[in-house]
């Protein structure tokens, strides 16, 4: 039925601090500007996130040049292989702030442009700031390059099929893909991460 | 052989456990597909299922979890092929059946989906049809962690094969699923749809189950299945392993069948050990079926609702009776004007909320559907679908994510015949209508025996009275002076029938001044004597009154903290007002960006500034100034849109003012994220700021055809168009629009931004202008239009 090899991470809104560099890039404000609407956005969507990443540890076969084959899928990407370089072993994952994000973006595209734009950027950067809290729990004392995605370079976007399949990302973190390969609940990444030998 | 729900009610009886750890030990690699073994490795799969009988399983899941046509071109070899695998083993053994096992598609539903409701009900329907001949003994649906998905599949199990139905769903640590039903939801929709069986399946393991088993004992009236995961996987020396074995699963099976679990089994990483210590240890056990729910309950995609002595509040303001607004609303097609409406009833504090957009000139099923969906998408409350057309009706119902309220059924036979078979096939509380070929009697004794009738007649259908909620109808007072005493007296007898009562509480005051008075009265009035539910304004303070101070007044809100609440928040509300109109001038409200009292400040103006005036004069200089400030670095994006909602909160204000002839949609804008692209955040930032200025605008949302544009354009002969793209891959959807509609009119301007636009890109595809950001935009369309 479904492959039993699969860890979980899971965090609350209140566990994750947002990453407030990354935030004001996303909103388009200098750094540590601060307001009313983007502290209150950033209350409610803390209530409602929940954060949510599955993940395996595999091997990865980097024997043929700009190849990387994790046996359930076989990535030619010169810039992933690049990545993975020196890397016999990856973690592979998947990960969402949850369907609850959508359903408040959808709501305040009706009521408040202004409170849609700034919710939406903080949804992103929330995601981006668990990614990093994830990755470094799954890391260890491990060695690593950065994590690298499906649509970064000439990784294609495609590999997001397999990958979620193999994550048991439907079932697990209500992840579902449309034919454009983008990514139900949107705030949802998926990535590699290689292990150094 | 006895059929499994004639078993059900004798004994407990017990699924098998997991699949995959069992088919990894025997050989398959780890991400493979095990369906694909119903072909190719047969012997195993019939020795699976007939380890798991041996074990003291009495169901056994067949291979087909992940099997449809999506994924599989041979789905239907793969079905058959499982089907047969389990009979194999189940041949010759006693109490021995096969399930059908069905799970998700893996995508998720409109409207947050890609995936359409009819589509996924097709898509089960071809698995089921392909399943029904082959001898399976029941469908199981699970591993669902949608409600509509849930309702997709049972609906397809449903109308294609008589074979009893299973349910199981995920529930998460929080008690819900992924999409954020709890379990009351999911029992009230699918005790509606008439499901055999329904439980939970899959999650984290047993002792989270333990947590929410409640919840199934005191709500559900059929049996009740758990088969849990062998807890949570963990990595150990390198092998992954479940934290729960064999005995600690089988502990915990005995505290679920003693806290009113049905049907035991397992999931993910349990085996057959599993299963037979659970059998072993849970076969003692005193066995009972779950009791009868005398409960009236309608539900959502998150919650169910209960229809009891704590009042309901029906929000009654989607209705176009009397509504310009909403009327133009409905025949222009703004949907936006609907889900505000909806929104606010919300944040008002409804439980439920009444849909009826019935409108001689337009379609009003497919209109129904739309509002449904798109409902669904912003607000979490149960509707209530109202119309008296049967059509519609269905539609609705089958379409709807969770148990509806219909409104409505009535006396008469047409309607009784009309009503009751979707009632019965899709499951609703039904709002019954006391009037009949007679009429509405005059007397409460009258009023009774209509709702007898139809309480009758429903229990035909194998519709129990619990679901019915008898309307016994508000006259208005002020043309026949017994009325309100008649309708009070008729909730009275009404109640002594068993059922639960409501009543459109506003059409009691029509034709008389100060309506709020006499309305919120006579709500009082009809809470004292019993009525669970009013279809009412939730706006009106004097209906809002009266329903705190009622729950306060009757044991109903514990320590008066709800009453206290509302009572507080009502102050402020008018400090505010005193303080805004005091410190800001319009002007000054826009460029902070204040909405509430833009709105306010506007209506003051109102009365002794011309509409056009307040338009000119004060906010296109404030939007001027907040767009300079943004344009120089001096102010930021969010501030930019929060000046823009102010900005639309007064022109909503003003528009209401103007004569429809006076207000100006000669300055219009086409507006679209172009075909395959959506993506539509910048588009939505271009769409308000234009309003706010304005500017009329069609915004035809996203992934919009060329041929679609065009037709807008041509429609409305609008000769200005904004397309909008975020990724690289739909900018050839964009050329290919732009050149469709210089094709069709050379006077068209097309304007063009988004994330990987620039104006060398811009230039290529042949844009007349490259907005690079929403204030340019607007600054391209007045010079448009030379304003």
């Amino acid at each position: 039925m479904k492959s039993n090899d699969i860890m979980m991470i899971t965090a609350s809104g209140a566990d994750i601090e947002v990453n407030r560099r990354e935030l004001a890039a996303r909103l388009g404000v200098v750094r540590n500007y601060s307001d009313d609407l983007i502290e209150s956005c950033m209350k409610r969507l803390e209530k409602i996130i929940q954060y949510k990443c599955a993940y395996i540890r595999c091997n990865v076969d980097m024997s043929e040049e700009n190849i990387c084959d994790f046996r359930f899928m076989r990535v030619e990407s010169r810039n992933l292989y690049r990545n993975l370089s020196g890397c016999s072993e990856a973690f592979v994952m998947a990960m969402t702030c949850g369907i609850a994000v959508d359903r408040e973006l959808a709501k305040l595209k009706i009521t408040s442009l202004a409170e849609y734009f700034v919710t939406d950027g903080i949804a992103s950067a929330a995601i981006d700031s668990f990614a990093d809290y994830a990755v470094k729990k799954m890391r260890g004392e491990l060695k690593t390059p950065p994590r690298f995605s499906p649509g970064y370079g000439d990784f294609s976007l495609s590999f997001q099929v397999p990958l979620l399949e193999r994550l048991n990302a439907h079932g697990l973190l209500g992840i579902n893909l449309d034919s454009a390969y983008l990514m139900t609940p949107m705030k949802s990444i998926t990535a590699v991460m290689g292990i150094k030998k | 052989m006895k059929k499994i729900i004639e078993l059900v009610k004798e004994k407990r009886i017990f699924f098998d456990g997991g699949t995959g750890t069992v088919l990894q030990s025997m050989g398959l690699a780890a991400g493979k597909s095990p369906e694909l073994w119903n072909l190719t490795d047969p012997e195993k799969i019939i020795s699976l299922h007939n380890m798991y009988f041996d074990a003291g399983a009495n169901i056994v899941k067949t291979n087909t979890f992940g099997v449809n046509k999506d994924k599989f071109t041979n789905f239907k070899e793969l079905i058959r092929e499982g089907i047969r695998c389990a009979k194999v083993a189940a041949q010759g053994r006693e109490d021995a059946y096969v399930a059908y096992d069905m799970g998700p598609t893996g995508q998720l539903l409109e409207p947050l989906g890609p995936l359409k409701f009819e589509d996924a009900v097709e898509l089960f329907a071809e698995n089921v049809r392909a399943a029904a001949d082959c001898g399976a003994d029941l469908i199981l649906i699970e591993t669902m962690n949608d409600s509509y998905e849930t309702k997709a599949a049972v609906i397809a199990a449903k109308e294609n094969s008589d074979l009893p139905v299973f349910v199981t769903n995920v529930y998460d640590e929080s008690g819900k699923l992924m999409t954020g039903a709890d379990p009351a939801a999911m029992i009230a929709m699918l005790e509606g749809l008439r499901v055999d069986a329904l439980g939970m399946n899959c999650s984290l393991g047993p002792d989270m189950m333990l947590k929410i088993i409640g919840e199934f004992r005191n709500h559900s009236s059929l049996p009740v299945i758990v088969n849990p995961n062998a807890g949570l996987p963990v990595v150990r020396d390198g092998q992954t392993v479940y934290t729960v074995g064999a005995d600690e699963f089988s502990d915990y099976m005995v505290k679920l069948a003693q806290g009113g679990a049905t049907i035991l089994g397992g999931c993910c990483g349990t085996t057959p050990e599993f299963i037979a210590a659970t059998v072993n240890k849970t076969n003692t056990l005193p066995y009972s079926v779950p009791s009868f729910k005398n409960e009236t309950v309608v539900s959502s995609y998150t919650h169910a609702v209960f229809i009891d002595e704590d009042p309901i509040l029906i929000g009654e303001r989607i209705n176009p009776t009397g509504k310009p607004k909403l009327k133009e609303a409905l025949r222009s097609g703004d949907m936006n004007y609907i889900l505000n409406e909806g929104i606010r009833q919300t944040d008002a504090g409804c439980h439920i909320l009444d849909v009826n957009v019935g409108l001689p000139e337009i379609d009003e099923t497919e209109m129904m559907k739309r509002c449904i969906s798109a409902l669904q998408a912003v607000t979490d409350l149960p509707l209530q679908i109202d119309s008296t057309k049967t059509e519609t009706l269905e539609g609705a119902m089958r379409m709807y994510n969770g148990k509806p309220l219909v409104n409505s059924v009535n006396g008469t036979e047409e309607s009784m015949k009309n009503v009751l078979p979707l009632v019965q096939k899709y499951g609703g509380g039904l709002i019954a209508l006391t009037i009949d070929e007679g009429g509405i009697p005059e007397t409460a004794e009258g009023r009774a025996k209509v709702a007898e009738k139809i309480i009758s007649r429903a229990s035909e259908y194998g519709i129990d009275k619990k679901e019915i909620v008898v309307d016994p109808l508000a006259l208005t007072v002020s043309s026949n002076p017994e009325s309100a005493v008649v309708t009070l007296e008729s909730i009275r007898l009404i109640r002594k029938l068993g059922v639960k009562t409501s009543l459109g509480i506003s059409n009691i005051s029509f034709g008389l001044p100060q309506r709020d008075l006499i309305t919120s009265t006579f709500y009082a009035n009809a809470l004292q004597t019993g009525l669970n539910c009013a279809i009412m304004n939730p706006f009106s303070e004097a209906m809002m009154n009266v329903y705190f101070a009622f729950r306060a007044l009757n044991r109903l809100d514990t320590g008066c903290t709800d009453y206290i609440t509302y009572a507080s928040s009502t102050g402020e509300k008018t400090t505010v007002k005193t303080q805004d109109t005091k410190e800001e001038t319009l002007h000054t409200a826009i460029v902070k960006g204040l909405k509430d009292s833009a709105a306010l400040l506007t209506e003051k103006l109102i009365g002794n500034t011309q509409p056009l005036e307040i338009i000119d004069g004060q906010i296109i200089p404030a939007l001027n100034e907040i767009g300079l400030a943004f344009e120089q670095k001096k102010a930021y994006l969010p501030q930019l849109l929060m000046s823009a909602d102010a900005a639309s909160a007064a022109f909503e204000v003003v528009k209401r003012s103007l004569p429809a002839s006076q207000s100006d949609s000669s300055r219009a804008i086409v507006l679209a994220t172009v075909q395959g692209d959506i993506h539509d955040i910048g588009k939505n930032i271009v769409k308000v700021l234009m309003e706010s200025y304005g500017f009329t605008v069609y915004d035809l949302g996203r992934d919009v055809p060329p041929e679609r544009i065009r037709d807008c354009a041509l429609e409305h002969n609008c000769k200005l168009v904004g397309l909008s793209a975020l990724m690289t891959t739909t900018v050839p959807a964009m050329a290919e629009t732009i050149k469709l509609l210089n094709e069709t009119d050379p006077d068209i301007k097309t304007v063009v931004g988004g994330a990987v636009l620039n104006q060398e890109y811009a230039d290529m595809i042949g844009a007349d202008h490259y907005g690079k950001d929403a204030m340019d935009s607007v600054r391209y369309a007045q010079e448009f239009y030379n304003c």
